[in-house]
C-alpha cells in the first residue's frame, strides 16, 4: 500500500539528498517548482483543485527521484498536465509548454531539451508509476469549507478567518506539508492559524459535546497543541521567506509582537 | 531504488544543477534500471489467451507466475497516437475502479507496466490487471447450452442491480451497460466490468444543467434520452440498460438492434410507444426532439411482446418499470430491488451448479455472432445457434490460445 506520509527524517534523507543536493537547496526546488505550477495554473484559468493535485504529484515524485536526474520544471509541467486530466480540466500539453516558456528564462526553458512535448510525454509514464497511480488526491481546501459551517460566531469575522486560512493553505503547498499530514489536520492547523492572527477565538460550534475541548476534536482525533504549533510554524517559514508576513500584518492588523511570537512558536 | 550513480555525502556548498543534469544516455539507463516500487512489471504474469478486444485496447487471461498461479485478465491500456498523452478516458477509468470496491463490480488489483527500453523509446505499455472471471454474460447467453432458470435469472439481475445501486451511490454513471461489459465467476458471483466510459456525476443544482457527451452507451442499448441529444442525464441511462439486458436473459440476444440511431429510435418507439410529452413531460425540449423522425401513434407494447419470452408476470412488470421512456419514471436500482419479482417464488438462486455444468469459458469476443434483428412480434422463442460458443480451456476451463 502507498503510504504518502513522511516523518522529518525521511524528508531530509531523499533521492536527491543521496545525490549530493544539501536539504536546503532540495527545500528551494520545491518551492519554486511549485511556485511555478501555481503561477502556471493561475495563468491557465486552472482551479486551486488541479493546481494543488499538480503540486501534490511534484511532491510525492521527488521522494522517489532526484532533482538531479529530473530537473524541476519540467516535472513540474508534467504534473499540471496529468493534473489536467485527472481532474477534469485538461489543457493540451503544448499550451502548458507555451505558457511555460513564457514564464521562466531561456535558461531554465533550456531544461526542457529539443523537444519538450516528447519529453513531458516520456516523463508522464515515469510520473504515473512513480505515484502508483495513486491519482485522486485530498487537499485542505473542501475541509475548511465544511469546519467553517459548524463554527459559531460573528459572519463577517468567521468568513475573513477562513478566507485567511484559505491562503495559507495556498502558502503550504510550497512546504512540504502534503508529504507529513493529511489534508484534515493541515486545514484544522491553518485555519487555528487564521483565527489567532485574526484575533478571534472560536468559543462554541455546533455539534459540541462536553469531551471536545476544541472545535477541531470534533472532526479529527488526538490534534496536539504541539502538531498544530509545528505545522503553522511551517508554513509562516514559507511566508517569511516569500515576504508576504508583512502585508499580512499590516492586513489584518494584528500587532507585529503577536505576529513575532507566532513566528516564534 | 536509486539512480545510476553511487550516493555521495552532500556537500554543503550549493551544487549548481544544470551543469550536474544527467546527460541523455544516463537517463535512459536510469529509467530502464528504475524499480519503481508500486507498479510491478507485466512479466510477472505470463499470457494464455486473448479473451476480448475493445475500442481501447486488447484484454488478455494470464496466470501470475509466483507460487499463486493465480489467473487474471489484463486490459492493455491503448496510447498509440494519443497526441495528449495518458488517455484521459483510462484514467478515469482507472480513478472510477480504485473508488469502487464492491462483490458486483471487478476488482481491479493493480497496474503493471512493460519495461522501459530503447526497444519502446524509454516508454512504457501499461496493463490494468482485474481478477479473472470465468465468463461474461453476452458469451453465456450466445450459448445455447447455458441455460438459466427462473430463480438464475432473477440472481443475475439482482446481483446487477445490487451492482448499479452502489456504483449509483458513489455518484459514478457506467454509461456502457450491456451483456459483455457483465461479468460472472465461475461460482455465479456477477461483477459490473468495463468502466472505461464511466464518469462521476453530480446531481444537476438548479439553473446549472451539466453537459455530459450524449455520444455513451453502445447503440443497443442507448436510452432515448441519449438518442435525443439530453447533455444532463444521470443514473437511469444506466437503469435502460439493465432493463435490455434483462430481457434478453430471456431472448437471449440484444432485444432492440438499431443500425443507426434514428432506428434505435424507432425499435424503441414500436416497443414502448411514441415519445410524447404526454407520457414523458419535458421530452418536447430535448435538442433532438424536432431533429429526429419520431413515431407516432405508438401504442406501449412492453409486455405483451416479452410475454411470451417472460412468462413470468412478475418479470414482465419490472421490464415494464425499467423500459420507462421517461427517465424520471424509470425505476431506479433501490426501487428495482424491491420489487416483487426478487421476492417471491422461486426466489433468486444460486448460479453456482449450473455453470459447475459448463467446464469452458464463455466470452463474447470468442462466441460466434449473435442473431441478429431478435424480438420477433410472434410468439417465438430464440431458436438454436449454429455453432456452440467456441471452447476454452485451462484448469478445467478451455481456452481458445492465439
Ligand atoms: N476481469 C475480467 N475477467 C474476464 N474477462 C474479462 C475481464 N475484464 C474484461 N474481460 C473480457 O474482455 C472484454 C473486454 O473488456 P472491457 O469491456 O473491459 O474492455 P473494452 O470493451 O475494450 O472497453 P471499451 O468498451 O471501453 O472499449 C469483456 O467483454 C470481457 O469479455
Ligand atoms: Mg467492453
Amino acid at each position: 500500500m502507498p503510504y504518502w506520509y513522511y516523518d522529518k527524517k525521511d524528508l531530509q534523507n531523499t533521492p536527491s539528498y543521496r545525490e549530493g543536493i544539501p536539504n536546503d537547496t532540495e527545500n528551494r526546488y520545491r518551492k519554486e517548482g511549485a511556485r511555478f505550477i501555481i503561477d502556471t495554473g493561475s495563468k491557465m484559468d486552472l482551479g486551486y483543485n488541479t493546481v494543488a493535485t499538480g503540486v501534490v504529484y511534484f511532491h510525492r515524485f521527488y521522494m522517489f527521484h532526484s532533482f538531479r536526474t529530473f530537473p524541476r520544471y519540467i516535472t513540474a509541467c508534467c504534473c499540471l498536465f496529468l493534473a489536467g486530466k485527472v481532474e477534469e480540466t485538461p489543457k493540451k500539453c503544448k499550451d502548458i509548454i507555451k505558457v511555460a516558456k513564457s514564464l521562466l528564462t531561456e535558461q531554465k526553458f533550456g531544461t526542457f531539451g529539443d523537444d519538450p512535448k516528447e519529453e513531458v510525454m516520456t516523463l508522464e509514464r515515469i510520473l504515473l508509476q512513480t505515484i502508483k497511480f495513486d491519482l485522486q488526491v485530498e487537499h485542505p481546501y473542501g475541509y475548511l469549507l465544511k469546519y467553517v459551517k459548524c463554527l459559531k460566531g460573528d459572519k463577517a469575522k468567521l468568513q475573513k478567518m477562513v478566507q485567511m486560512a484559505w491562503t495559507f493553505v495556498n502558502d503550504s503547498l510550497c512546504t512540504t506539508l502534503c508529504l507529513q499530514w493529511e489534508p484534515e489536520v493541515i486545514a484544522v492547523a491553518l485555519m487555528f492559524l487564521a483565527g489567532k492572527l485574526s484575533k478571534f477565538e472560536v468559543v462554541d460550534w455546533n455539534g459540541r459535546q462536553p469531551k471536545h475541548n476544541a472545535w477541531w476534536d470534533m472532526f479529527v482525533e488526538d490534534i496536539t497543541m504541539e502538531l498544530l504549533e509545528d505545522i503553522c510554524h511551517q508554513v509562516i517559514t514559507e511566508l517569511i521567506g516569500a515576504t508576504r508576513i508583512g502585508k499580512i500584518v499590516s492586513k489584518i492588523n494584528v500587532g507585529r509582537s503577536q505576529c513575532i511570537k507566532w513566528i516564534a512558536l | 531504488m536509486q539512480g545510476v550513480s553511487a550516493p555521495r555525502e552532500p556537500t554543503q556548498q550549493v551544487i549548481s544543477t544544470t551543469s550536474t543534469i544527467l546527460n541523455m544516455r544516463e537517463k535512459e539507463k536510469y529509467i530502464e534500471d528504475f524499480d519503481f516500487p508500486f507498479c510491478d512489471e507485466s512479466s510477472k504474469y505470463e499470457k494464455v489467451a486473448k479473451i476480448g478486444q475493445g475500442t481501447f485496447g486488447e484484454v488478455f487471461k494470464a496466470r501470475a507466475r509466483n507460487s499463486s498461479k493465480k489467473f487474471v485478465a489484463m486490459k492493455k491500456v491503448l496510447m498509440d497516437n494519443e497526441k495528449e498523452g495518458f488517455p484521459i478516458t483510462a484514467l478515469r477509468e482507472i480513478k472510477i475502479l480504485q473508488l469502487l470496491k464492491h462483490e458486483n463490480v471487478v476488482n481491479l488489483i493493480e497496474i503493471c507496466r512493460t519495461k522501459a527500453t530503447l526497444h519502446n523509446k524509454y516508454r512504457s505499455t501499461f496493463y490494468l490487471v482485474f481478477d479473472f472471471c470465468e465468463h461474461d454474460l453476452a458469451g453465456l447467453l450466445s450459448n445455447v447450452n447455458v441455460k438459466f432458470s427462473l430463480g438464475e435469472i432473477k440472481k443475475v439481475m439482482q446481483q446487477l442491480l445490487n451492482g448499479l445501486y452502489y456504483i449509483h451511490s458513489n455518484k459514478i454513471l457506467h454509461r456502457d451497460m450491456k451483456a459483455a461489459n457483465v461479468l460472472i465467476t465461475k461460482n455465479g458471483i456477477l461483477k459490473l466490468a468495463d468502466f472505461g466510459l464511466a464518469r462521476a456525476f453530480s446531481v444537476a443544482k438548479s439553473g446549472q444543467a451539466n453537459k455530459y457527451t450524449n455520444r455513451v452507451v453502445t447503440l443497443w442499448y442507448r436510452p432515448p434520452e441519449l438518442l435525443l441529444g439530453d447533455r444532463n442525464y444521470g443514473p437511469p441511462v444506466d437503469m435502460w440498460g439493465a432493463g435490455c439486458i434483462m430481457a434478453e436473459m430471456w431472448t437471449r440476444s440484444p432485444i432492440m438492434q438499431g443500425p443507426t440511431e434514428q432506428q434505435q429510435l424507432i425499435l424503441i418507439s414500436q416497443l414502448c410507444g411514441s415519445c410524447t410529452p404526454d407520457v414523458w413531460p419535458g421530452v418536447e425540449n430535448l435538442d433532438l426532439y424536432n431533429k429526429m423522425e419520431l413515431p407516432k401513434g405508438q401504442k406501449r407494447k412492453v409486455k405483451e411482446r416479452l410475454k411470451p419470452y417472460v412468462k413470468d408476470p412478475y418479470g414482465c412488470d419490472l421490464l415494464d418499470k425499467l423500459l420507462q421512456l421517461d427517465p424520471a419514471k424509470r425505476y431506479d436500482a433501490d426501487t428495482a430491488l424491491n420489487h416483487d419479482f426478487f421476492w417471491t417464488d422461486p426466489m433468486p438462486c444460486d448460479l453456482a451448479n449450473m455453470l459447475a455444468q459448463h467446464t469452458q469459458s464463455m466470452f463474447e469476443y470468442l462466441a460466434p455472432p449473435r442473431r441478429p434483428g431478435h424480438l420477433r412480434h410472434h410468439h417465438h422463442v430464440a431458436g438454436a445457434q449454429a455453432k456452440p460458443t467456441q471452447p476454452v480451456q485451462d484448469s478445467g476451463y478451455q481456452d481458445r490460445v492465439f
